[in-house]
């Protein structure tokens, strides 16, 4: 999931590229230059593998010997009047360098930069907030008012300033399924955000061989597991009017070094809770294989002309299954205007071995990030194709259009 | 006749091979005044651009937080208020000395938390985001700066220059947005740089952002503080008003180089138009000549315009440094419109210099001689003219007088400016009548000496082609001495109260919190005679009530406590009280409070009002016992004593000033209070060093004024002998009748002088009042406009009088010329002079 993060990063810091010294030309085209200056900047940095173990609670927190690494939440709520509305908070983490190149952790210095982003959308509306930081991973952490950014576990805490996800005040310390999270942006009439009670009503969920996830044919992936099966219940402020919600949410947790292809032009992410208690998270990356050989004569990261594609299947009770990226194809059937460009709004999702062909549509079309890199990222609607029987809902990003 | 034209024009270029003085004496007039006029508006134009860059900054964009005590913020507590939601970010500032001496401001930022949208946002525009944050760092560095590193540009970027403590920079790369003598880095690369660990300087954060300060914070707003551009316009203002004389005089120069390049020409003139050449090409072709001469002189003008500001500068950056901490670019940096503007104003004064020539050319008659005595008739028309738009424009200074002093003071920057303007046009106009007045009287006290009496009528004869000369000769010693007696009173008032505010030998600033201990520690010094504590704090100034009524405001004020002791208070100058010097400090000393003249002028206070001031939950209402000046502060301050001020507003202190006994060691002093209190070498500031600073300041502003005095004054020489040259041979027509009738060479020479001695006196006695006028104006009108504070007024016999003998000796100087001239021709000239007659 969540590839346009990395993207997303490495433009943030876009002139890696060249003071890395790669040869390409940058492009304002986003995904090649953001693939191309992390595919140079990665060495030196430890490597998601296959027969790697995920442990609680070190792995809540931080891996700075890693490139890149998020915390990122969506959620599906209703207000009191039964309104949907939608919300995001995410927490990115990128290494400046890799650590060998760590300058000593004198006051101020950084070797980790941290970006968050946070979004609420109801109806028409749809409200972004945007922060940045810095912290050095070997600076003493024991407590948030010792970095501006930072993840400490036991209890846990995760803090870009006042923008926090944090254990309940009454969890005990290694808790993971009592969290709360707080973010506001703006002043007085325009002030937006929210405090939530997050409670977890299902396992961790690691997605593809035991949380290592497949991004490329030839290997490569990143460290990734979810919490999908979050109860909602808080107040969320829009336009400075608060008002009590409840839902669901899912929690994305994903760290790697990974490398992409120069030529994928994006990327379509669902995450998807079904009326039955079933979830599925499906991405696919798109692009690359058709091109006539130019810049990325190199890379050996993708299958010739296809994209590549994958997900999991969770059952009710956390059981998961991978799905393989012959198993799935994705269709787009209609495209919005949206900040000047065309976005597909809804897609066809098949799933061969589950016999699962839906419809994934987004009620509203305006939910662009305007952040410091653009991308689209919503709320989604699913129904079944053949009836149309809604079946349930989740969250939609696409990036690259 | 378009044909005929480059033949015209050649017959008339011609006369410039058989006169090249003519020609040189017209570029030398036109060069002179573009020069000037160029110069000084380079030195404007780079200022602007310097303060304009200085404005992008976040100092004067940005709102900022300090702490009330004043203590610095650790970087843990920086981020514990992040956390409670401040959007706030860290600013470390500080300085660095280069290898050869210059202080560079050092300014550390977060960019990552840094507000957008100024000047230093632009810095990650070329430098990329991670460079800027990764070792080894960057330094945003403008362009002018490079060399004071001692670095050309071509091999700035990424050079890494060694300072004066052997650190080096991180690698530069070049921001001209940045202000000069400024560079930005990371914030973690400043704190390794300053060596200041985790203390943060300040803090920002976008204006508006917060609506109110946090607790124990104290706010300034962006737009509450003050620019370099209000404080050093008036001295722009100033620059470019004798930039605008010497472009003015330098324009007479012109004219009279004109009048005689003309009045040569006049049978040549005649000649062309019998030949069938109309008036209009003769005017065309004269102008052409105009335009092809104004471009040579403008164009050498202007690029000796550009050295001299290019000599200036460095003197100009340095008084504007220490005068008003804006920083100015040591290198010139000139928009376009600059070269435009330089060429357009030089050409149009050109034009308008020779647009009487022009006028004269298209009446041409041509039939009639050149006629002295039907000149004379027209001069007399000209005189009534003269006096009576004399007249005008002293009735518009009246007028404008009247209407100042209606006005609310610190109003009318530019009618006071309008004022002098006028002023001088009247003085300018009515010198030719009042000289013709003068000379009439004096023909009839005369009339039984011959030769005087001669001598007058003769005078009489040259004053219309003088006049213009004298005039200029009027306006350029006026100017002057108003000018120098400003700068001279802004001197003598400043140092005096430079010498009463700092009336201790030593000054102390330490950690507030450290007052405490160290006043117990010295009050068992023996050296010790007074401590003098201050404190310093701010407020709102909600409400004013006077006799008349009370009025609601919201005036954000300094307050600030002085100890009121033996040493101070019989020197703390005062210009308004309620009663008595006694009586106001002894109710300062029970409460009242006195207020600096800028706070005076800007509310209309009196002694006896009372202020309603609120901060931090104070609120006191006060009654003003006294207002006192204070010079050089753009803000509005509250003077209150010491004690009061700690138990009303909770103000901290801000630093101590120590009196000490006349036998006391200051170094054993110094040295123990350095050490028992573990204070930096800078904690201890001793008086003659700030005065030494604040002399050599204003030692540097009279560098600048002298110099450009000496260049006005040299003008209206040029413009004086320029006059006098083109009258040379006519004035041998008039002499040689005289040498003929017996009256000796030596005589007649002697008798020439003292015609223009006489008259360069009187002129330069008239600009005597005028330029007292000139400072009064300028003290009392426009410097209150301009800052909210009046000065004294200062008088100058010394230089009234060199003045004078300036304007003699410059009339004496231009008459040498055609004098020996005339002393040396033969008497075969002479003689033929005489049958020209």
């Amino acid at each position: 999931m969540s590839l346009h993060r990395w993207l997303t990063l490495s433009l943030l810091i876009g002139g890696s590229l060249t003071l890395y010294g790669c040869g390409e030309e940058q492009k304002s085209d986003t995904s090649s230059a953001g693939f191309a200056g992390l595919g140079q900047a990665a060495d030196g940095f430890q490597y998601a593998s296959p027969n790697q173990t995920i442990r609680f609670p070190q792995d809540h927190a931080a891996h700075p010997d890693y490139r890149i690494e998020w915390w990122y939440l969506t959620a599906n709520l209703e207000d009191a009047d039964g309104e949907p509305l939608g919300l995001q908070w995410t927490l990115f983490r990128q290494a400046l360098m890799p650590p060998s190149e760590r300058p000593d952790p004198t006051p101020w210095a950084a070797d980790q930069l941290w970006m968050a982003h946070m979004a609420i959308s109801q109806g028409e509306q749809h409200q972004v907030g945007e922060r940045f930081g810095r912290s050095h991973s070997q600076a003493e952490l024991y407590q948030p008012h010792d970095a501006q950014a930072g993840v400490i576990t036991s209890p846990f805490h995760a803090w870009l300033d006042d923008w926090q996800l944090k254990a309940s005040a009454d969890a005990n310390s290694d808790d993971f399924n009592h969290l709360t999270l707080t973010a506001y942006s703006g002043e007085d009439a325009s002030r937006f955000g929210y405090t939530l009670e997050l409670t977890a009503e299902g396992p961790l969920v690691f997605h593809g061989e035991e949380g290592f996830s497949q991004k490329a044919a030839n290997g490569q992936g990143s460290m990734y597991y979810s919490q999908p099966f979050w109860r909602i219940d808080g107040n969320v402020t829009l336009n400075g009017e608060t008002k009590t919600v409840s839902g669901r949410g899912w929690l994305d947790r994903e760290w790697s070094s990974q490398l992409l292809d120069a030529r994928q032009s994006g990327w379509d992410w669902f995450s998807i809770h079904f009326e039955d208690g079933h979830k599925l998270m499906a991405f696919q990356l798109r692009g690359g294989g058709d091109d006539s050989g130019d810049s990325g004569s190199d890379n050996t990261s993708t299958e010739q002309g296809a994209d590549y594609r994958s997900g999991t299947w969770i059952s009710p009770q956390g059981d998961a299954t991978p799905l393989a990226t012959d198993d799935i194809t994705l269709t787009p059937l209609a495209t919005s205007s949206v900040a000047g460009r065309d976005v597909p709004t809804r897609w066809r999702l098949e799933i061969a071995s589950l016999e699962l062909d839906i419809n994934i549509e987004a009620p509203q079309a305006n939910r662009w990030m305007d952040t410091s890199v653009p991308y689209w990222e919503g709320e989604v609607l699913v129904n079944d194709r053949a009836s149309g029987e809604p079946l349930g809902e989740g969250y939609l990003e696409m990036t690259g259009y | 006749m378009i044909k005929a034209m480059p033949t015209v024009l050649a017959t008339l270029l011609a006369h410039y091979r058989r006169h090249p003085g003519q020609l040189a004496m017209l570029l030398l007039g036109l060069w002179v005044a573009s020069a000037l006029w160029s110069g000084i508006q380079a030195i404007n134009a780079t200022a602007r651009d310097s303060y304009a860059r200085a404005d992008a900054m976040f100092d004067s964009q940005l709102d900022q937080l300090e702490r009330r005590d004043g203590a610095p913020l650790t970087r843990a507590e920086y981020y514990a208020l992040r956390q409670e939601g401040l959007p706030i970010s860290p600013i470390i500032e500080g300085q660095v000395a280069t290898q050869d001496g210059t202080r560079l401001s050092i300014i550390g930022i977060d960019p990552l938390t840094l507000p957008s949208g100024n000047a230093l946002g632009q810095t990650d525009t070329t430098a990329s985001l991670t460079g800027f944050l990764m070792p080894p760092w960057q330094t945003g560095i403008a362009p002018d700066t490079l060399a004071t590193l001692g670095l050309e540009r071509a091999n700035a970027v990424s050079a890494t220059p060694t300072l004066a403590s052997g650190k080096q920079l991180p690698p530069l790369t070049l921001s001209p947005a940045l202000p000069p003598n400024t560079l930005i880095m990371d914030i973690a690369a400043a704190a390794q740089l300053l060596e200041i660990g985790e203390e943060i300087t300040r803090m920002v954060t976008a204006p508006g952002a917060l609506s109110e300060a946090p607790p124990e914070f104290t706010f300034t707003r962006a737009t509450s503080l003050a620019s370099p551009g209000q404080l050093t316009e008036s001295f722009h203002l100033n620059l470019t008003a004798l930039g605008l004389l010497a472009w003015v005089v330098g324009l007479f120069i012109v004219q009279a180089a004109l009048g005689l390049a003309l009045e040569q020409r006049m049978g040549m003139l005649r000649t062309l138009r019998v030949l069938g050449v109309s008036g209009r090409s003769l005017v065309v072709a004269l102008s052409l000549e105009l335009i092809l001469l104004g471009v040579i002189g403008a164009l050498a003008g202007i690029a000796s315009g550009v050295w001299l500001a290019r000599v200036l500068l460095p003197d100009v950056a340095a008084t504007l440094g220490s005068l008003y901490s804006a920083g100015v670019g040591q290198e010139l940096s000139l928009p376009w419109h600059y070269w435009v503007g330089g060429l357009a104003v030089s050409l149009g004064g050109l034009l308008l210099a020779g647009s009487g020539v022009l006028w004269r050319a298209a009446h041409l008659n041509m039939l009639q001689l050149g006629q002295l005595q039907a000149w004379r008739g027209g001069y007399r028309r000209q005189l009534t003219l003269m006096s009576i738009a004399g007249a005008i424009a002293f009735t518009a200074a009246l007028t404008l007088y009247i209407w100042l002093s209606f006005q609310r003071p610190g109003e009318g920057l530019v009618a006071g400016f309008v004022l002098i303007a006028a002023l001088l046009l009247a003085s300018a106009l009515w010198l030719p009548p009042l000289l013709g007045l003068l000379l009439k009287g004096l023909i009839r006290l005369a009339h039984r000496r011959p030769l005087i009496h001669w001598a007058v009528a003769d005078m009489q004869l040259q004053l219309p082609k003088l006049s213009l000369a004298m005039m200029a000769l009027l306006v350029a010693l006026a100017t002057n001495l108003g000018v120098s007696s400003m700068v001279g009173g802004f001197r003598i008032t400043f140092l005096d109260w430079l010498d009463q505010r700092l009336v201790a030998p030593l000054y102390l600033n330490a950690p507030s919190e450290q007052y405490a201990d160290i006043d117990v520690w010295l009050a068992n010094r023996a050296e010790v005679s007074e401590r003098l504590l201050t404190r310093r704090s701010e407020a709102t100034l909600t409400t004013i009530s006077t006799p008349e009524g009370s009025r609601s405001l919201g005036t954000p004020v300094e307050l600030y406590g002085i100890t009121p002791g033996e040493s101070l208070t019989p020197h703390w100058p005062l210009l308004a009280t309620q009663q008595d010097r006694p009586s106001a400090w002894a109710a300062f000393g029970e409460g009242a409070v006195f207020v600096n003249e800028q706070l005076a002028t800007a509310e209309n206070l009196t002694p006896g009002d009372q202020l309603t001031l609120s901060a931090s939950g104070a609120n006191e209402t006060l009654t003003i016992a006294a207002i006192y000046p204070d010079y050089g502060n753009p803000s509005g301050q509250v003077l209150m004593a010491s004690p009061q001020l700690a138990a009303r507003f909770d103000a901290p202190p801000s630093s101590m000033g120590l009196v000490l006994y006349d036998d006391a060691n200051v170094d054993t002093l110094r040295s123990a209070l350095t050490e028992r209190f573990g204070l930096g070498s800078d904690a201890l500031s001793d008086q003659r060093e700030i005065k030494r600073i604040a002399t050599e300041i204003f030692e540097r502003t009279f560098t600048i004024t002298r110099a450009l005095n000496a260049l006005t004054l040299v003008v209206a020489a040029l413009a004086l002998l320029a006059s006098l040259l083109a009258q040379a041979r006519s004035r041998r027509q008039q002499l040689a009748p005289l040498w003929a009738l017996g009256v000796p060479r030596a005589q007649l020479a002697q008798l020439n002088l003292t015609q223009l001695g006489g008259t360069a006196l009187v002129t330069g006695l008239l600009a005597v009042p005028l330029g007292i006028a000139i400072t009064w104006g300028l003290v009392a009108i426009i410097n209150v406009a301009a800052f909210g504070w009046r000065l004294p007024l200062y008088l100058f016999p010394g230089e009234m009088a060199v003045t004078l003998a300036t304007a003699i000796a410059v009339a004496l100087l231009a008459a040498a010329l055609p004098t020996l001239r005339f002393w040396r021709a033969s008497p075969r000239a002479l003689l033929a002079e005489e049958a020209n007659q």
